[in-house]
């Protein structure tokens, strides 16, 4: 329709009809006249309100182009101050064409209609209004002319920045990815628990001076006992029940060792005060497997001896230990025990952490949770290793590091450990 | 030992109820298991330590409470009426192993009626797990519990002569013992005999052919003491465990032989009537003086670290009956850093026999909480394990390349480690075994791998990948031996099915490219393709370590992966490969198994060498080109070979040699496979020119077709 009108303008101006189309299109018989009367009034009420809107885009864009098809003078412009208002009516028709603009396509129609170089509207007023007018009207008209197109021109790039960016934000929406779908998951491995506690244990006791060594599992008695004042009839060797290896006859007997302790003798034989070691391994007692026994498990071996070492060093040794290890609020208590190789003899307690104390079943009642054994070394080991007992003391403490590793992750029952489920293994990264 | 707390009152006055005595008690070192009511009042179950056989009994622990309370322990005392006629001229005691039997006493009862026990007496026994027998019998196991010292009661008519010898068996001597069991004993066991036979096995049961029964009238008591080794030892073999036997070879108190025996008498003329022969008949070999003990302020402080008081240790030390003396010149001076005390050893403490035991004694009872802490410092750096670095590197590559780290028991099935046991490797058995299952130290990490992925496949985790670092054992020349070794194991999808990605099986190319990353830090892997019988035929080798003088020639773009080496030497240092069929149906593996184990010290060797030779390889400015070769090839020829071709050619510029695809079938012909060789060319002075390139590349193409003959393919 606007071709149309556009057409029927064009032939109009060159014979000069210009009232003819202006009667045309916006008289009683005018084309928006009848789309008031058979298109709007009778269309559906949801399309109504549509249909009344492009009605009156269309009749103000035959406005516009019957007005900038003539020249200032055929409208009657003749005094320097009738032109901003001219130019005012063309901003807000131009105002509220932008406004509807949503899309590139009516944006481009738009750009077109109003900067097109042979048939824009401002190239029309150039040609019919700012060359033609008089010489008092020019500068004015010159400077609303300006003005006008640098408002069209921003407010096209405007709206174009407005609706590209719509644009993309739908195709971005539309290639949104799920985050509730899972990624690409490398396998990766984790490291055993024991190894983990292990790995703790040695930590905190690296950063209180301790040098970590290792010895073998199999050792022979005298290392495992005899040099560890447990003679061979010795009560104690009940509670180590020990695995004998099957060697030919006369090979020196040999053992399982059944704690990591032989390594205090042989680091003692091979070096003289101040020593400070932990020793890290496995250990084997000839147990029935259950919830709480492995005829194979892991223990850290702590030995310091030096000429200065009292109870009391112990016993800060110890406690620094358990905070470190069972974190800033456990609490600890020695309790008098007994080993052959120490003297004293304690077992360590920490207070426990399920009932805070107040007694429940994993401290039978008792509020306090036994951790591991230690003590002061006894004088007769270092008889065996040549130390003089009587200028040299220190301390030993063996740490079941299944048993803490138990303890620490809520872990019921230790032959978990050495079946290597992954299901158990994962649960640990 | 269980004990009743209205017992223990009758010692000693408690000012603590039942659970505060379980935690005082506790913070001494008698451990107190738990507190029960009981029909004969509330029950405390200790959990002794081996050292105080003194603690099993109430008294005992009566004298632990008094000084724990510093209350008064009710001295013992026992009104015997005896008549006139002496126990001496009744019966009589000869002891011939004097090195077993310590002491014996033996007090005679007439006309004694032997009879159930009364409810008391029963209700005492009951709670404390022992069966009532008869009032005779029953005596004896009170006394034992109140005082702690075992006794047996004889029918004195049954024994032959009416007399008692303390002896060795003889050489397979036979006894019928309480239990009804009959029992072959050996020399080393001291028996208790009558003129005849043997009638109990000394400290541990008494016969059954002299046992009290309702018929007795005339009982001989036997309250004695034996060597705690000999008990030890005769119980062991005889697989006999008793109360008695417990007491003994910890360690009884000889001096409480006669006091309990007094006692007992007493107990049982209340229960069963009768008549006390005056008097008891004592052998007592091994009668000795108080061992003297001495304790100094300065030795506790050296030991203690801290200052116990004077009126502290005199108490302590007084309660628990070691009647210290202050010795010292500065008696007056209170607290004086050189007192010292003389003690005396009691004859139920003879575990406590040096100074470093009084001091025990003193700071168990003063309070090792009231010990300060303190922490010293160290005087020398602390170090790692020597090889801590290299095994934290491999753990951790092996973790990123998605394995878990496993821990399994060393000790296997013979028959199983085997299959996988080298040749000319002799296994370490264990004599004593559990389980034959666990009968065998094993010879390699694989036996325990194999067990861990049928544990988990039986469970229903079908994709795993393991490793283990643990050791290998041995006999070498007949000594043990141990190696530490590293272990893998894998099996089912390399890759998971997901919305992103396919899924893929895990393959030998995969457990071949995760040990060569391995093996990148400590040198590089080589393979060679000779198997072990656990080894499937074609798909697995053996891992070599190119480690020693290791140089980098021209520079390769992955240091890690560099693959331009010259080696000084390559060792054979484990085995990698799918597991052959027959192996896997023993541990009814159903899907295809990866394994592979290597050792751990020529690993970390290698690490170190490797991470000493490491310097920079500066990264050429010029571009590198990549030039693809199609060939094809005969069946059998290496890509080892294809890349020694190409490094023969001595072309500097070539920096990498890779396969990157590898077909047979389609228009390839029978006998052949194509293989297409990228090879990536760089120099670090200059940008390659086409015509250089077109050179090399012809030199390439010539020598594979003359050494190899390849045909290249066009496409
Ligand atoms: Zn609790």
């Amino acid at each position: 329709m606007k071709s149309t009108f556009l057409a029927d303008l064009k032939r109009a101006t060159e014979w000069g009809q210009w009232e003819r189309v202006r009667d045309n299109w916006l008289g009683p018989a005018g084309i928006p006249a009848r789309i008031a009367t058979n298109w709007v009034q009778k269309a559906p009420q949801n399309l109504r309100h549509l249909l009344s809107r492009e009605r009156e885009g269309l009749i103000s864009f035959i406005n516009i182009r019957l007005q900038t098809s003539q020249t200032l003078e055929q409208l009657g412009v003749n005094h320097p101050d009738q032109v901003p208002g001219r130019f005012g009516d063309l901003r807000k028709i131009f105002d509220s064409e932008i406004q509807q603009c949503i899309d590139e396509v009516d944006l481009g129609i738009d750009k077109t209609a109003w900067l097109g170089r042979r048939s824009g509207v401002l190239a029309q007023i150039t040609e019919n209004w700012l060359k033609t007018s008089s010489p008092e009207l020019k500068r004015v008209t010159g400077q609303e002319l300006n003005s006008l197109r640098a408002h069209v021109e921003a407010a096209i790039e405007e709206r174009q920045q407005s609706i590209t960016a719509a644009a993309e934000g739908a195709a971005l929406a539309r290639e949104r990815v799920d985050l509730s779908l899972p990624g690409v998951i490398r396998p990766i491995g984790s490291r055993h628990l024991v190894r983990q506690t292990f790995e703790e244990i040695e930590r905190i006791f690296l950063s209180l001076g301790f040098t970590v060594v290792e010895g073998p599992e199999i050792e022979t008695p005298y290392y495992n006992f005899e040099a560890l004042n447990i003679p061979e009839h010795h009560p104690a060797r009940d509670t180590m029940d020990t695995f004998y290896l099957d060697l030919p006859p006369g090979s020196e007997p040999h053992l399982l060792r059944t704690h990591t302790s032989p390594m205090q003798v042989h680091t003692m034989e091979k070096q003289q005060p101040p020593v400070r070691i932990i020793v890290p391994g496995k250990v084997y007692r000839r147990d029935n497997p259950d919830a709480t026994h492995s005829y194979m498990f892991h223990q850290v071996e702590g030995l310091a001896v030096d000429t200065d070492i009292t109870f009391c060093e112990f016993k800060g040794t110890v406690e620094y230990f358990v905070r470190e290890f069972l974190g800033s609020a456990a609490k600890t208590r020695l309790r008098p025990s007994y080993f052959p190789f120490t003297e004293p003899s304690v077992e360590v307690d920490a207070n426990c952490f399920v009932c805070m104390g107040k007694g429940c079943r994993l401290c039978k009642f008792s509020g306090w949770i036994e951790l591991f054994g230690a003590g002061m070394v006894d004088p007769a080991v270092y008889g065996f290793v040549n130390y003089d007992s009587a200028g040299v003391s220190g301390y030993a403490f063996g740490l079941g590091v299944d048993r803490l590793s138990q303890l620490k992750y809520g872990i019921d029952d230790v032959q978990l450990f050495f079946q290597n489920d992954v299901r158990f293994l994962r649960q640990f990264p | 030992m269980k004990i009743l707390y209205d017992w223990l009152k009758e010692f000693v006055a408690i000012p603590f109820s039942p659970e505060e005595l379980r935690e005082r008690l506790s913070l001494v070192g008698i451990a107190v298991e738990g507190v029960s009511e009981t029909s004969a009042g509330p029950l405390l179950d200790l959990d002794l330590t081996i050292n105080r056989p003194d603690c099993l009994s109430h008294y005992g622990v009566a004298r632990e409470v008094a000084a724990l309370a510093r209350s008064e322990l009710r001295p013992l005392s026992v009104k015997l009426a005896e008549v006139s006629e002496s126990a001496a001229r009744a019966t009589r005691v000869e002891i011939e192993c004097p090195d077993l039997c310590g002491r014996f006493t033996a007090r005679v009862l007439r006309g004694v009626k032997a009879q159930p026990s009364p409810d008391w007496l029963r209700q005492r026994l009951e709670a404390l797990g022992q069966a009532s027998i008869n009032n005779v019998v029953d005596a004896t196991n009170y006394v034992m519990l109140e005082l702690g010292h075992p006794m047996h009661a004889f029918d004195m008519d049954r024994l032959a002569e009416r007399r008692i010898v303390v002896r060795r068996a003889r050489a397979g001597e036979k006894v019928r013992t309480l239990d009804g069991v009959e029992r072959t004993l050996f020399p080393d066991v001291c028996v208790i005999a009558d003129a005849a036979r043997c009638v109990g096995i000394g400290g541990i049961m008494g016969g059954a052919e002299t046992e009290i029964g309702f018929s007795t009238r005339n009982v001989l008591l036997e309250s004695a003491w034996f060597d705690p080794v000999s008990i030890r030892r005769s119980s062991k073999t005889l697989g006999l465990r008793t109360e008695a036997s417990t007491r003994f070879e910890r360690g009884a108190d000889p001096e409480m032989a006669e006091v309990a025996s007094r006692h007992c008498a007493a107990l049982i003329h209340e229960l069963a009537g009768g008549e006390v022969l005056a008097g008891v008949v004592d052998v007592y070999p091994a009668r000795r003086e108080p061992l003297a003990l001495e304790l100094s302020r300065k030795e506790l402080l050296r030991v203690m670290g801290a200052n116990v008081p004077d009126g502290e240790i005199e108490a302590i030390l007084g309660a628990l009956g070691f009647a210290p003396r202050r010795t010292d010149q500065g008696r007056d001076t209170p607290d004086s850093p050189l007192a010292r005390w003389q003690c005396r050893q009691p004859s139920w403490r003879q575990d406590v026999a040096r100074e470093a035991d009084l001091i025990e004694e003193v700071a168990r009872h003063y309070g090792l909480d009231k010990f300060p802490s303190r922490l010293h410092p160290s005087k020398q750096p602390a170090a790692r394990l020597p090889y801590a670095l290299a095994e934290d590197r491999l753990r951790e590559r092996l973790i990123g390349l998605g394995y878990h780290e496993i821990v399994s028991i060393p000790l296997v099935n013979e028959e199983e480690d085997a299959l996988f046991r080298p040749a000319g490797v002799t296994p370490a058995r264990v004599t004593n075994p559990l389980a034959e299952d666990a009968s065998l130290l094993r010879s390699t990490g694989l036996v325990s791998m194999a067990h861990a992925l049928a544990w988990n496949l039986n469970r229903g985790q079908r994709s795993l990948r393991l490793f283990e670092i643990g050791r290998a054992y041995r006999l070498q020349n007949g000594a043990p031996e141990e190696t530490r070794i590293v272990t893998i194991g894998a099996t089912g999808l390399a890759r998971q099915q997901g919305v992103a990605e396919s899924a893929r099986d895990y393959g030998f190319a995969d457990l071949k490219g995760d040990l060569d990353q391995i093996g990148a830090l400590a040198g590089r892997f080589d393979w060679n393709p000779e198997t072990h019988s656990w080894q499937h035929p074609s798909r697995s080798g053996k891992i070599l370590l190119a480690s020693a003088g290791l140089r980098r020639v021209g520079g390769s773009q992955d240091p890690e992966l560099g693959r331009w080496f010259v080696t000084v030497g390559n060792t054979v240092i484990g085995a990698a490969g799918q597991l052959a069929t027959r192996v896997a149906e023993r541990f009814k593996l159903r899907q295809d198994i990866y394994l592979a184990e290597f050792g751990l010290d020529p690993f970390c060797n290698g690490f170190g060498l490797a991470r000493s030779g490491r310097k920079y390889q500066p990264i050429s400015r010029f571009p590198a080109v990549e030039r693809d070769f199609s060939v094809i090839l005969n069946d059998g020829t290496s890509f080892a070979a294809v890349r020694e071709a190409i490094a023969a050619l001595g072309i500097a510029e070539i920096i990498s040699v890779e396969a990157v695809d590898l077909f047979r079938g389609r228009n390839i012909p029978p006998g052949n496979f194509s293989l297409l060789v990228r090879v990536t060319f760089q120099s670090p002075e200059v940008t390659l020119t086409e015509g250089q390139l077109s050179d090399f590349s012809s030199r390439i193409i010539s020598a594979l077709e003359q050494k190899l003959g390849a045909t290249l393919r066009t496409t």
